[in-house]
């Protein structure tokens, strides 16, 4: 058995994934749990929302070499949790981070390797039984491409991050109907930037789910995006942390059947 | 005129871009509203509602219905895979992903040759970019005159924005950074720190447009004399005057 499902979060764009994944996958290191943070998007919202340094490059990107066909992998030797126990950076709280790879001024050429590497141990993760009891939150990018490429197939539960607007939602049914044809995952709701019980209700009525969680719309919250400081380094007190100590309750409460 | 809009995630390009294609078409211009990501929403910020931008074909799958398996002009895409917005605005999505393994997602009709080969002389192209600076990475020089970049004040944001005005530079000739959501003057201050050299172009922090995004409507529809949608309008203003 899993202590916790491995979650993705996935919405769109600026909808607040990376700070509540990074707030999630650190509450969770607090509490004693072993979490791997896995940031699936080269613009590094997760590494930053985890108030960890950016690297100059994906650490990854020293444990990929080309196959005969030319394709990047992992080196032979190194499985999938050799990679996380070498390569993974140390986040605060003792969260373990990788990174599929950093959008620099160079062409994507310079990101093959390290991005090669990054799916070869996302695509590893569910047969690697010491990882199983470990927590796994990945942080993808915004909109639907990589939910439907499949970038996140460690996960058993896509968390859907949504504000009340018409594009958030969209997105995340989008998301919720391309991750639900995989046909073994479960979706969970969660409603940001609430301003009021209405909020929660519209979005709820909207994508037909109930809400794991409602954070609500903070200022702290805000001030932290605008210093782009983790949101636990911030303000430990704001509202918005308090709702996320009530969603990784929730996620305690809920256990799924190691695969 | 080809115009690009571009930035993070959730800066508000979207509503920008549908804002500003609407406003060029109202000077009496024939505008192309191109949806150039792969999570569509163009449609809902120029007013066709949510429920029918949901609805929208993107080129590249309506191609693969194989009905239309003749028509290989970009021209001839606007016309059968578009549809008309108000003010007069054409829409058209260059592909949408809706299902797991789609392939890829722009084969033969990327959004960067849909920009290329659109005619520039008797129309205006605003294309709403994909978050990130992945498209604008691709682009060739000369396939858009102007890039908006649109940075609101948080760290993250400008961060994406000087990562795009790297990315842009000698491939796009001219740069509009639009400072969205601006609050006040440490907003503006924490944006013109962060991209020093660059003329900003303030557009308002706005109750009007937030709750034109959360009813699914068009800012303009939903307040035209609203504060941070008259300085989008203007923008279309100053876009033309660089036009001509």
């Amino acid at each position: 058995m899993r202590n916790l499902p491995h979650l993705a979060f996935a919405g769109k764009g600026g909808a607040g994934k990376s700070v509540l994944a990074a707030t999630v996958a650190r509450l969770l290191a607090r509490d004693g749990e072993d979490v791997l943070a896995l940031d699936t998007d080269p613009l590094l919202g997760l590494t930053r929302s985890l108030g960890a340094a950016v690297p100059q490059e994906a650490p990854l990107q020293a444990a990929a070499e080309q196959d005969e066909q030319g394709r990047w992998r992992l080196r032979p030797g190194i499985g999938t949790f050799e990679a996380v126990r070498r390569f993974a950076t140390a986040a605060p709280e003792g969260v373990r981070l990788l990174q599929v790879g950093r959008s620099g001024r160079e062409g994507p050429a310079a990101a093959l390797p390290a991005a090669g590497a990054f799916n070869a141990v996302v695509h590893g993760i569910r047969d690697t039984p010491e990882l199983a009891t470990w927590s796994v939150v990945g942080d993808l990018s915004a909109g639907t491409r990589q939910t439907a490429l499949g970038w996140a197939p460690y996960a058993d539960r896509f968390v859907l991050v949504v504000e009340p607007t018409w594009q958030s939602i969209l997105t995340a049914r989008r998301i919720a109907r391309i991750a639900g044809a995989r046909g073994d995952v479960d979706v969970l709701l969660v409603v940001n930037k609430a301003a009021d019980a209405s909020d929660a209700a519209r979005v709820q009525d909207a994508m037909g789910l109930r809400a794991a969680a409602v954070v609500p719309a903070d200022d702290a919250l805000r001030e932290a995006e605008r210093a782009g400081a983790a949101l636990l380094d911030a303000a430990a007190e704001a509202a918005s942390v308090r709702a996320l100590h009530g969603l990784v309750a929730t996620l305690r409460g809920s256990t799924v059947a190691g695969r | 005129m080809k115009v690009v809009v571009a930035g993070k995630g959730g800066v508000g390009k979207t509503t920008l871009s549908g804002t500003l294609a609407r406003a060029l078409a109202r000077q009496g211009r024939q505008v192309i509203a191109l949806d150039a990501d792969t999570n569509p929403m163009l449609g809902v910020s120029l007013g066709l509602g949510p429920e029918q931008t949901d609805l929208l074909l993107g080129v590249r799958q309506g191609l693969d219905t194989g009905e239309t398996e003749h028509e290989r002009s970009t021209e001839g895409f606007v016309e059968r895979f578009g549809r008309d917005a108000p003010d007069g605005v054409r829409l058209v999505v260059a592909s949408r992903i809706e299902h797991p393994d789609p392939g890829c997602p722009c084969c033969g009709v990327s959004p960067e040759r849909l920009l290329r080969e659109l005619e520039r002389e008797r129309q205006v192209v605003v294309g709403d970019l994909e978050a990130g600076v992945g498209t604008i990475r691709r682009l060739r020089e000369g396939d858009a005159d102007v890039v908006v970049l649109v940075v609101q004040p948080t760290a993250k944001s400008l961060d994406v924005a000087r990562l795009a005005l790297e990315v842009a530079e000698g491939k796009i000739a001219k740069v509009v950074v639009v400072a969205n959501r601006v609050r006040d003057e440490d907003d503006l201050q924490l944006i013109a720190a962060a991209l020093p050299g660059h003329d900003l172009w303030v557009v308002p922090d706005d109750p009007v447009i937030a709750q034109a995004d959360r009813d699914g409507r068009a800012p303009l529809d939903a307040g035209a004399a609203a504060p941070g949608v008259r300085a989008v309008v203007a923008l279309a203003d100053r876009l033309a005057v660089t036009a001509v």
